[in-house]
């Protein structure tokens, strides 16, 4: 391998003036060739002149937003990704992390052959087979297992832009409802269920915030430009630009909190008393919408009547906020409704209580007369297509996902050919929404309510995302049969039986990226450049398997491009047509009331926004949004929040080696006055011990005025205990790993993860 | 002629480092090598605080030190941009220690820094960092358009931030990367009235001229650097190290990653 060699030069600077004294003659016939001149001095051309440029269409697989992108590649090699500008998400721009996409393609750490163990469970150690053996082998397992515990004995975890062919193509086909992805339970899931039961629709992939007319933006928790999503960014800085109000409520003084108007330095874990007091200011002082909230919501009365006490002053004791703040900032969002919004987040599994919080937000944004207005909250449409005509599935899906498409919740749980539903413990732990990840666990272990007996993680960093890693490796301990399909060897790959190295997105085809959004739009996803090693797309895994487990009928296509075809007949075109529109198809949506001519666009059993739940007080919930105190940090200890990096998506790109080189380890952000009083310095390393004594470390010492001094904060996804992974193994502490506890949301099955607190060991 | 340059809005931009990326990518640079620097910049006490970012990168002064000072041409002033052809540079390092933004740094021996993508945009593209920034903080033009653009943010921001102003349109001869400051440079460590080394004056009389015959060249050459080598042997010593840890770096990147 040919490194880089780096040195410096003014030693030897009698030397060097000679060279650039017969240099400097080269310049004066300065109309010489760059290229001539390069390869005269041993330097490179730029890669885009080195031959013929060949452009494929793709979406962004670096993070779940997927944005539209170009990819130049020359000779066999890609070189660089652009933003899509036909793209409605990317507009032909890309974060960090989109533009690291050919550095991720080229890690050498990438898995490179298919691999069964031969070592024990964890050991890491495996032989390389033919793909041929590891699929005979894998569905061998699957068969027996299937056959001894029935199908749905087997759980398909999957994630990234790829988990389309397992966790719900090959999940449902195969018959199992125990598919899960962690975008729903250990992320979104709340935000959804709030969704559907407040106003009847979910929020989907994208969320559908009208940021072209905003005038008043609320942010809680989100932290735009470090949460890096592209067109979120984009949207952002213009409504900022344009003048556009914003009210950040964190704990840290993020990135965007620093462009905000309000910044209000919440104490973790109050929310929902800030967002009871709002409702209490915007009611009290009759600061709302009141023809939309008469025409389009019920239960105000009942409403009005439960925030009655919830004054600012109630809620500045809880949330350490000044009540005059409270005041002026609900003032702030009325002053420009229905131009203003909070913004639905994205990761809200923060304290258990989650799926109310978010009714709480809801409600605050349907007072303000948001939802459907221009400058609000607008109605998102899914494209028309229809799906590939395969047989019906064994079971009907609910793995749910960012990419959720709207519709209810039906009544019954959908059971698997043997008669099982879900054993995520949904309507009995939880109720209702997408299957619980992290509740697949427990059945694993206990056998209960039914044995699950083999995994199929498809890209989920499972010992990085899913909380109480240390219960999971349990788990993975009892399992019969585990398979993983990843790109990159990750902590959890060493506890597989077998290991299918999967192409890169940038080196397959894919399922079509299908978007509800204003403008609701298709995406394609072609080859850039050939596999490299042995690795192979997961719709050709998923074939290859169902060929072997008598699945024919849903495989009757033979390649993607026969399937991708097929689906995009029934809206007449193609993959070559999509290339002539750059890859996109574009719909037309209905983003406002009035593109309902008078409908209700709101799918509830009212047809209206209903501030007051019937459904939930009928399953035993509180109708309407309380404040429960969540537990306080014990002495000596300090909440542990979490959140993102601009260059890094979850526990995916740590060792990416562009990405690693920009942000290759994680810092402990810690007020600087209470790091004085503990006697750590900026840069100091130290290791971090949780309430149940797991330690994480060493990190470093991020001392700043910038976070509250009763919480610390790091970026989530390192700390990676993953030997193959040469540049994230062991870089920093994971977040995950001292998360040995968290708050199962009952509404939705979300799990919680703010709930773990750390003490900092400055020596071990 | 027209003179090109950037505009970099430091109100919209928030740090996201997406530029950082499409350059190190676009530009093939190499590991432990970046043209864009991007950090924070924190200022009061919690919760009073006022932060921004900032983009360290090569101005493009009008007035360049570095091109004042490089003895080969590698160096040199075009379209209102300091181009660098690498392939002449000879390594004397002249170039870092006059920069007055601490902006070029050696690799491989030859200066290296933004060259505004020379080869990008003459091909008629957009420089890899403008055409990927999420926020549009950043453009590229002809500078009249970009002065405009630049006055037009920085009155818009006026209403948020009262010392909102446009930074590089006089100092060092006018900057080919014209910042809209949401505060006063201060603040925004940067000088509010960047010079040019005193020292460098007596370089650009003497040695310039003198180069253009080569003996000349080579005599004054020879004296000066000495001096200013001498001058430097402790920042010398500090790029050392940097470039060493960046070589441990790049021993552990994969093939394709550029090498020369
Ligand atoms: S937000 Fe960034 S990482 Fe995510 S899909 Fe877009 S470009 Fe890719
Ligand atoms: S891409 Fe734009 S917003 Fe992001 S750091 Fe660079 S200049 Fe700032
Ligand atoms: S900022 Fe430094 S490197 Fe760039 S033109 Fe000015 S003097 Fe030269
Ligand atoms: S103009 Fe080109 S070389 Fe300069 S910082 Fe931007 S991308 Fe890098």
């Amino acid at each position: 391998m040919a490194r880089t060699k780096l040195q410096i030069s003014r030693r030897n600077f009698l030397k060097s003036s000679l060279l650039s004294a017969a240099a400097l003659s080269i310049s004066s016939c300065s109309a010489q060739p760059l290229a001539t001149v390069l390869n005269q001095n041993g330097l490179r051309l730029p890669w885009f002149r080195t031959g013929e440029i060949k452009t494929t269409y793709n979406y962004c697989d670096m993070c779940p937003w997927r944005c539209g992108i170009v990819v130049k590649s020359v000779d066999g090699q890609i070189y660089k990704v652009d933003g899509n500008p036909a793209d409605p998400k990317s507009r032909g721009m890309l974060c960090a992390r989109g533009q690291a996409g050919p550095s991720f393609v080229y890690d050498p750490d990438r898995l490179r052959a298919p691999m069964i163990r031969t070592g024990a469970r964890g050991e890491g150690k495996f032989k390389e087979v033919t793909w041929a053996e590891a699929l005979d082998y894998t569905a061998e397992k699957l068969k027996i297992t299937g056959q001894a515990f029935g199908p749905e004995a087997v759980a398909v975890f999957g994630h990234t832009s790829g988990d389309f062919w397992f966790t719900d193509y090959f999940a449902q086909a195969w018959g199992t409802p125990n598919a899960a992805k962690p975008s729903s339970s250990l992320c979104t899931s709340p935000r959804e269920e709030a969704a559907k039961l407040t106003y009847g629709l979910p929020i989907g992939g994208h969320e559908p915030v009208d940021w072209d007319a905003i005038n008043c933006i609320v942010l809680i928790g989100s932290h735009i430009g470090e949460d890096a999503r592209n067109t979120v960014m984009q949207d952002f800085a213009n409504a900022w630009a344009r003048g556009a109000k914003v009210i950040v409520v964190d704990p840290r003084f993020s990135n965007v909190a620093a462009k905000a108007d309000y910044w209000l330095p919440i104490k973790p874990g109050t929310d929902t008393a800030l967002l009871l007091a709002w409702l209490n200011v915007l009611i009290n002082e009759e600061r709302y919408d009141k023809a939309y909230v008469a025409d389009w919501t019920t239960g105000l009365e009942a409403l009005a009547a439960h925030v009655a006490p919830f004054t600012p002053e109630w809620a500045a004791e809880i949330t350490d906020l000044p009540a005059e703040s409270i005041r002026a900032t609900a003032r702030l969002m009325a002053d420009n409704l229905p131009q203003a919004a909070i913004i639905p987040g994205r990761h809200v599994t923060w304290y258990g209580n989650d799926t109310q919080r978010m009714r709480a937000i809801y409600m605050i944004n349907a007072l303000l007369g948001a939802y459907g207005r221009e400058g609000g909250i607008y109605f998102s449409k899914s494209p028309y297509i229809e799906a590939y005509p395969h047989p019906p599935f064994a079971v009907t899906g609910s793995s749910g996902g960012c990419s959720a498409e709207p519709g209810q919740e039906s009544a019954e749980l959908p059971l698997g050919p043997t008669g099982k539903a879900r054993a995520d413990g949904a309507r009995t732990n939880f109720l209702r929404g997408a299957t619980a990840m992290q509740e697949l666990i427990p059945p694993m272990i206990s056998g209960e309510p039914y044995p699950i007996k083999a995994l199929i993680v498809y890209g989920v960093n499972l010992l990085n995302s899913i909380p109480n890693p240390q219960r999971t490796i349990e788990a993975l301990k009892k399992l019969d049969f585990v398979l993983a399909v990843d790109v990159l060897p990750q902590e959890h790959v060493a506890w597989a039986d077998v290991v299918f190295p999967e192409a890169t997105a940038l080196e397959r085809y894919d399922e079509l990226w299908v978007v509800a959004h204003k403008t609701p739009y298709i995406a394609m996803r072609e080859p850039a450049i050939e596999p490299l090693y042995d690795t192979k797309p997961a719709w050709w895994m998923v074939r290859e398997l169902g060929l072997r487990l008598g699945m024919e009928p849903y495989f009757r296509w033979e390649t993607a491009e026969e399937y991708l075809d097929a689906r995009l007949l029934s809206i007449g075109s193609s993959l070559d047509k999509m290339r002539q529109t750059n890859g996109v198809i574009v719909q037309q949506g209905k983003p406002y009331f009035e593109d309902f001519a008078g409908e209700s666009p709101f799918p509830t059993a009212s047809g209206k926004i209903e501030l007051y739940s019937d459904e939930l007080a009928s399953a035993g919930f509180e109708p309407m949004p309380t404040y429960e105190p969540v537990a306080e940090p014990p002495a000596g200890y300090f909440r542990l929040l979490y959140g993102r990096h601009p260059v890094h998506t979850f526990a995916k790109t740590q060792n990416t080696p562009l990405l690693n080189e920009l942000y290759p380890e994680n810092e402990l952000w810690l007020n600087e006055d209470e790091a004085g009083r503990q006697g750590i310095t900026n840069g100091q390393y130290v290791w971090l011990e949780n309430q149940d004594g797991a330690r994480s470390g060493p990190i470093k010492v991020k001392a700043t005025q910038r976070i509250r001094s009763d919480a610390v904060y790091m970026v989530h996804g390192f700390g990676q205990n993953a030997p193959e992974l040469s540049r994230a193994n062991g870089q920093g502490a994971s977040d995950t790993k001292l998360q040995t506890t968290y708050a199962l949301d009952p509404i939705s099955g979300g799990a919680g993860m703010r709930v773990n607190f750390v003490r900092i060991v400055k020596e071990v | 002629m027209t003179t090109y340059a950037f505009l970099l809005d430091l109100g919209r931009c928030i740090g996201c480092q997406a530029c950082v990326a499409a350059c190190k990518t676009g530009n093939e640079l190499s590991p432990g090598v970046q043209y864009i620097h991007i950090s924070e910049q924190t200022r009061g006490v919690f919760p009073a605080l006022q932060s921004s970012i900032k983009n360290h990168r090569c101005y493009h002064c009008a007035d360049a030190a570095c091109v004042a000072v490089c003895p080969t041409g590698a160096l040199y002033k075009e379209d209102g941009l300091t181009r660098l052809d690498a392939s002449q540079c000879s390594g004397c390092a002249y170039c870092v220690d006059a920069c007055p933004f601490n902006v070029p740094q050696l690799v491989n021996g030859r200066s290296n820094k933004c060259d505004g993508c020379a080869e990008v945009v003459k091909a008629g593209g957009q420089p890899w960092c403008v055409k990927t920034c999420p926020s549009n903080a950043l453009m590229y033009g002809e500078r009249e358009t970009i002065m405009a653009e630049a006055h037009r943010r920085a009155e818009a921001l006026r209403v948020r931030y009262p010392h909102a102003q446009v930074y590089g349109e006089t100092q060092l001869g006018g900057l080919g990367v014209v910042m809209v400051l949401p505060d006063q440079p201060e603040q925004l460590d940067l000088p509010a009235n960047p010079q040019i080394p005193a020292v460098l004056n007596t370089w650009q009389n003497v040695v310039q001229p003198a180069s253009v015959g080569l003996l000349g060249f080579s005599l004054a050459f020879t004296g000066l650097a000495a001096i200013i080598a001498r001058r430097n042997h402790k920042q010398e010593v500090a790029h050392l190290h940097v470039q060493n840890s960046a070589e441990e770096t790049a021993a552990v990147q994969p093939d394709h990653a550029n090498e020369t």
